[in-house]
């Protein structure tokens, strides 16, 4: 499919551009950023006039209208001081820098999980399956009660709460990406004390660095009801998620085994005999595959559809015909015209 | 910067609106076509912001498309009961030019040419020579049902069902109409539209260099006339009038129909309308979007600029969606005129 590239950065390409150290505001090149500068900082109320620095409107001001500049306007509050002197990038003290560059990172890995949640696609460089399956939304009454159910009857047993659901169901951990940056940790040290700025962006919207379980053993996982199909049996085999191409050697033996091991034994097969071990894996996983790509494929088709929704659907028949045709409007006088 | 004001019209019509028209040699003279059966003329108060009606019309049944003709007391209606009428605004004398066999969609006058356009559901074009009333009409042929219609000044542009796109060229229809007998002529030029759904509305650049085109599926495309690879290479479509649907309605975007375009007759920018009951101004050649103006309470059913560019006005009423068994305007229905600022519809220019 020819489908369109999105514009979605990377986060080297973020982190390039130039920003504003009065407003934040990043920009596509450092011409920009100095007219934008010009324009929104350094330019006199008085006359309009634009200076290069806030240095420079202070004694324009002074000189020109016998007043002092107090402050840089249409900067964040703790922004406005005049000691600075700003041009361009040129002269960002190296801890906004540092601060600039977190608030960035984190912005990015936020949007991207989001990107992720909201998309069902993997992450980029990732090929197709192995990225997080689609968020499930739809829970009917009867499984949110059995999962209300269940829940109380965790708290009752446990007396804890459950780990939240989404974080390594849904694979979003971005060490999957190899990212060149670490996502910064949760609890940051952003804002500096006694500093306004920014809300820290969504706080813990993606999952503190998981990394990824070794040996295919699965982190424990909350009951996630299972939409439209039996409840896994309990004990015997573990819960058979389809995480699309195996991870190692390990899994892919598994994987095999229960594809070859058919409604039987699940995991007691263990294939030792590599030749059925490889006819497994051309035989059985492939067409599970593309069954399941298949499936989401259909899935996606149909979100697609439900994406959109034209207030008016009728290609054929204009809206005005429509009406016409109502007991209302519609012109009966001379029934057929002479 | 001149003051942008916004009023509403006193005594709107009683039912969905169908088309709104400045008269062009008189830009405070406004007419309103109505599916309430009646034809509204208004005036804007000089420098007052208020309009009030002059005089309606009463037609037989719904009248489906107006448009001025010759000066401002010739008005040409196309009516639900297939006629083509001549209304002489002053006295309020009706002349029925001609007869379809289904109803009239569109009407459309062209003064550089004194010829009247109207385009039926029985899938004609009748062209009609105002300044020789004797002349016979000449019915072209269509291969689609009308939807939409619009003159630049040399060009006749009909959107008809199935994306199909003819244009005429005005001179050439004038003489097809002067020889004897009438012979229908091919069309200038036969395209298929760039939009994929039904076509709602065109409106040509009053520069004569093309048109616009809009559809129920919350698009507009912009076309150039001139048949020549680089020509047609800038042509362009582009997505509004669409909202994002809420989360629990499974996300997405509720797309609207674009149910008006109107050129502005002085900086070649344009406006649309649509069913999300807003008016965005936008550069045709900027590709921009210059102005989105606040939400109207209904679904924007017509749009006009005034000859001189300083108003424009919106007819809106309740759209006609999907699935709607009944229908009606009754209450819901109002026309607001925009006082335009000396720059607001002026565009930047290509870049």
């Amino acid at each position: 499919m020819g489908k369109k590239k999105r514009g979605h950065p990377d986060v080297e390409d973020l982190l390039g551009r130039p920003w504003c150290y009065y407003c934040e505001r990043d920009f596509e090149d450092l011409k920009l950023l100095i007219s934008h500068q010009k324009a929104k900082h350094f330019k006199c109320d008085r006359c309009g006039k634009r200076l290069n620095t806030a240095g420079g409107l202070s004694v324009h001001m002074n000189q020109v209208h016998k007043e002092n500049l107090t402050s840089v306007e249409n900067a964040l509050p703790n922004r406005q001081g005049l000691d600075i002197e700003i041009f361009g990038m040129e002269g960002v003290p190296e801890e906004i820098i540092q601060q600039h560059n977190q608030r960035i990172i984190q912005n990015f890995y936020t949007a991207q999980a989001e990107r992720q949640a909201a998309t069902g696609n993997p992450p980029r460089g990732l090929s197709g399956d192995q990225g997080p399956t689609k968020k499930i939304k739809y829970e009917s009454p009867e499984e949110l009660k059995k999962r209300l159910a269940e829940h109380r009857a965790r708290v009752k047993a446990g007396g804890g709460i459950p780990a939240p659901a989404a974080a390594p169901v849904d694979g979003l951990s971005p060490a999957q990406g190899n990212p060149p940056f670490p996502p910064p940790q949760q609890a940051f040290p952003y804002p500096p004390p006694g500093v306004p700025a920014y809300p820290p962006a969504a706080t813990g919207t993606y999952p503190p660095s998981v990394s990824p379980p070794p040996g295919g053993s699965f982190p424990p996982l909350p009951a996630r009801p299972t939409v439209g199909g039996p409840t896994q049996p309990p004990g015997g085999a573990p819960p058979y998620f389809y995480n699309g191409a195996a991870a190692t050697a390990d899994e892919l033996v598994a994987n095999a085994a229960r594809q070859g091991g058919g409604g039987g034994g699940g995991g007691g097969v263990r294939g030792d005999d590599i030749d059925q071990l490889i006819r497994m894996a051309e035989a059985g996983i492939k067409p599970a595959r593309t069954g399941e790509e298949a499936r989401e494929g259909g899935v996606q088709a149909e979100k697609k559809k439900k994406g959109s929704r034209m207030v008016y659907a009728d290609t054929e028949v204009s809206p005005e015909e429509r009406m016409a045709g109502l007991a209302r409007y519609r012109w009966v006088g001379e029934g057929v015209v002479a | 910067m001149a003051p942008a004001t916004q009023f509403e019209v006193a005594q709107p019509p009683n039912d969905a609106i169908s088309a709104v028209v400045f008269a062009p040699d008189a830009p405070r003279r406004l007419l309103v076509s109505s599916w309430d059966k009646n034809l509204y003329l208004y005036e804007v108060a000089e420098g007052g912001e208020e309009a009030s009606l002059v005089k309606t019309y009463e037609h037989r049944a719904p009248v489906l498309d107006v448009c001025f003709g010759a000066n401002q007391d010739e008005a040409f209606t196309a009516g639900m009961d297939r006629q083509v009428k001549r209304i002489d605004l002053a006295t309020g004398e009706q002349t029925v030019l001609s007869k379809h066999s289904e109803p009239v969609r569109c009407v459309v006058y062209s003064a550089q040419h004194s010829l009247l356009i109207s385009a039926s559901w029985d899938s004609t074009l009748h062209i009609h020579n105002t300044s020789a009333p004797a002349l016979p009409i000449l019915t072209i042929p269509l291969p689609g049902k009308p939807h939409a219609l619009a003159a630049s000044p040399s060009k006749l542009v009909v959107a008809m069902t199935a994306r199909l796109v003819h244009i005429y060229d005005l001179p050439t229809l004038s003489t097809a109409l002067a020889t004897q007998p009438p012979t229908p002529p091919q069309p200038w030029q036969q395209r298929e539209s760039s939009l994929k759904f039904l076509t709602r509305a065109v409106s040509c650049m009053p520069s004569d260099a093309g048109y616009a085109t809009s559809s129920i599926e919350g698009r507009v495309a912009v076309e150039w006339f001139e048949d020549s690879a680089a020509s047609q290479a800038r042509k362009y479509a582009f997505k509004c009038h669409r909202q994002a649907a809420p989360e629990d309605e499974g996300g997405g975007d509720v797309v609207y129909p674009v149910n008006a375009l109107a050129f502005h007759p002085v900086y070649g920018t344009f406006a649309s309308g649509g069913g999300d009951g807003t008016v965005a101004l936008w550069d045709a050649e900027a590709k921009r979007r210059m102005r989105q103006y606040q939400r109207f309470p209904e679904s924007v059913a017509a749009l006009a600029f005034s000859g001189d560019g300083k108003y424009l006005a919106v007819g809106v009423c309740p759209g006609f969606e999907t699935g709607m068994e009944d229908y009606t305007g009754e209450g819901r229905t109002k026309v607001f005129i925009r006082e335009l600022g000396e720059t607001e519809a002026k565009g930047k220019g290509s870049k």
